[in-house]
C-alpha cells in the first residue's frame, strides 16, 4: 500500500505539476494532476500564494496559476532534500 | 612514560590538514541537513544527522588543538636541545593532551553514538546505559586509545552495513558512494588500533580517513546534482 503523502510532497507535487506544464496551469487541472481533494488543493493554494511560491492571473476569462521563482527554488530545494533523505536512508 | 604521538617525525602537521578536510566535510553536510530540517521539520533525522556530523567535527578540533600543542613542544625541545627542558616540556602538555584527547573521544563517540541511534532506533533507558558506557570506557579505561577506536568500529560497522543495506534496495551511485566512504572510514579505523606496532600505519590510517572523507564530499555534490536534475 502506497504511503500517506506528507505535507512537504504535497508541495513538491503541485509546484511539479505547475513546471510541467510549462510554469502556468488551471486551478482544476492542478488539484486532478496533484491528486488532491477541492479544500485541500485550497489549503495550499493558500499557503503558496502567501508564501510568493504561486501567483494567480487571469488570461482570456480563465484563471491560470503561475510558478514564481521562489517556487521554482522551493521545488529544487524540496528535491535535493528528498535525494539527501534517500541517499542517507533518512 | 606514556607514547603522547604515534606519527612519524615528518608526518607532523599534515594529519591537521587531513582532519580539517574532514571538519569541512562534515561541517558542510550538517550544514545541509538544517536547512532540510528546516524545510521538513515533521522527520527529525535530518537534525540527528545535523548533530551527529557536528559532534564529531568538534571532536576533530580538539585533535587538532591537542596534537598542534604537542607537536609544538616536541619542535621546541628538539631545537634547544637541553635534556632536563625537554622533560619538562613534554610534561606540562600531558595534562593538555589528556583533557584534549577525552573531549575528542567523547565527541566523537556520542557523534557515531547518535548516527547510529538514527538507524537503529534506541529506547531511552537504552540511551542512558549506552551514554554511561562510553563515559566510563573512555575516561577510566588503563587501554583508553584501543577501547576508543574499537568502540568507533562497532558503531561504523553497523552504520555502513546500514548503508550498503540501502544501496541494495535503492542502487544507484549515490548510495553505493556513501557505503564506500564510510566502509573507507571503518577500514581507518581498523587501521588505527595497529598504530602502536608500527607508525607508518598511522599514516596510512590518515590517509584512508582523508580518502573516505573527500568521498564524503563527492557523494555529497553528487546528492545535490542528482536533487536538480530530477524531474
Amino acid at each position: 500500500m502506497a504511503r500517506k503523502r506528507s505535507r512537504i510532497d504535497i508541495i513538491a507535487d503541485m509546484l511539479s505539476s505547475i513546471l510541467d506544464k510549462g510554469g502556468e496551469i488551471k486551478p482544476t487541472h492542478l488539484m486532478y494532476k496533484s491528486n488532491l481533494a477541492h479544500n485541500q488543493m485550497k489549503t495550499y493554494l493558500e499557503e503558496l500564494i502567501e508564501k510568493n511560491c504561486v501567483r494567480k492571473i487571469t488570461k482570456n476569462n480563465h484563471e491560470y496559476l503561475i510558478i514564481t521563482n521562489d517556487g521554482s527554488r522551493l521545488l529544487e530545494k524540496i528535491r535535493e532534500m528528498k535525494e539527501f533523505e534517500r541517499t542517507f536512508g533518512l | 612514560m606514556i607514547q603522547l604521538v604515534y606519527n612519524p617525525h615528518w608526518f607532523y602537521g599534515k594529519d591537521i590538514i587531513i582532519d580539517i578536510v574532514s571538519i569541512f566535510v562534515l561541517f558542510l553536510i550538517a550544514f545541509f541537513s538544517i536547512k532540510f530540517y528546516k524545510l521538513n521539520k515533521r522527520n527529525k533525522n535530518y537534525l540527528f544527522l545535523a548533530l551527529s556530523f557536528i559532534f564529531i567535527g568538534c571532536s576533530f578540533i580538539f585533535k587538532i588543538i591537542t596534537n598542534f600543542t604537542i607537536y609544538y613542544h616536541v619542535l621546541e625541545t628538539r631545537r634547544i636541545g637541553f635534556m632536563t627542558f625537554t622533560y619538562n616540556a613534554v610534561n606540562s602538555s600531558h595534562i593538555l593532551f589528556f583533557v584534549g584527547f577525552l573531549i575528542y573521544r567523547l565527541l566523537m563517540l556520542f557523534g557515531l553514538y547518535m548516527l547510529y541511534s538514527i538507524y537503529l532506533k534506541q529506547q531511552k533507558s537504552n540511551i542512558f546505559l549506552i551514554s554511561y558506557l562510553i563515559i566510563i570506557s573512555t575516561y577510566f579505561s588503563s587501554s583508553t586509545y584501543y577501547l576508543f577506536h574499537i568502540t568507533s568500529l562497532f558503531f561504523l560497522v553497523i552504520i555502513t552495513y546500514r548503508y550498503l543495506k540501502n544501496y541494495k534496495k535503492n542502487r544507484d551511485s549515490t548510495t553505493k558512494l556513501l557505503a564506500y566512504s564510510f566502509g573507507m572510514i571503518t577500514l581507518s579505523q581498523v587501521v588505527f588500533v595497529f598504530v602502536a606496532i608500527n607508525t607508518f600505519l598511522y599514516v596510512i590510517a590518515e590517509l584512508i580517513q582523508l580518502a573516505s572523507y573527500i568521498s564524503l564530499l563527492i557523494t555529497f555534490i553528487m546528492v545535490l546534482r542528482h536533487g536538480k536534475k530530477k524531474k
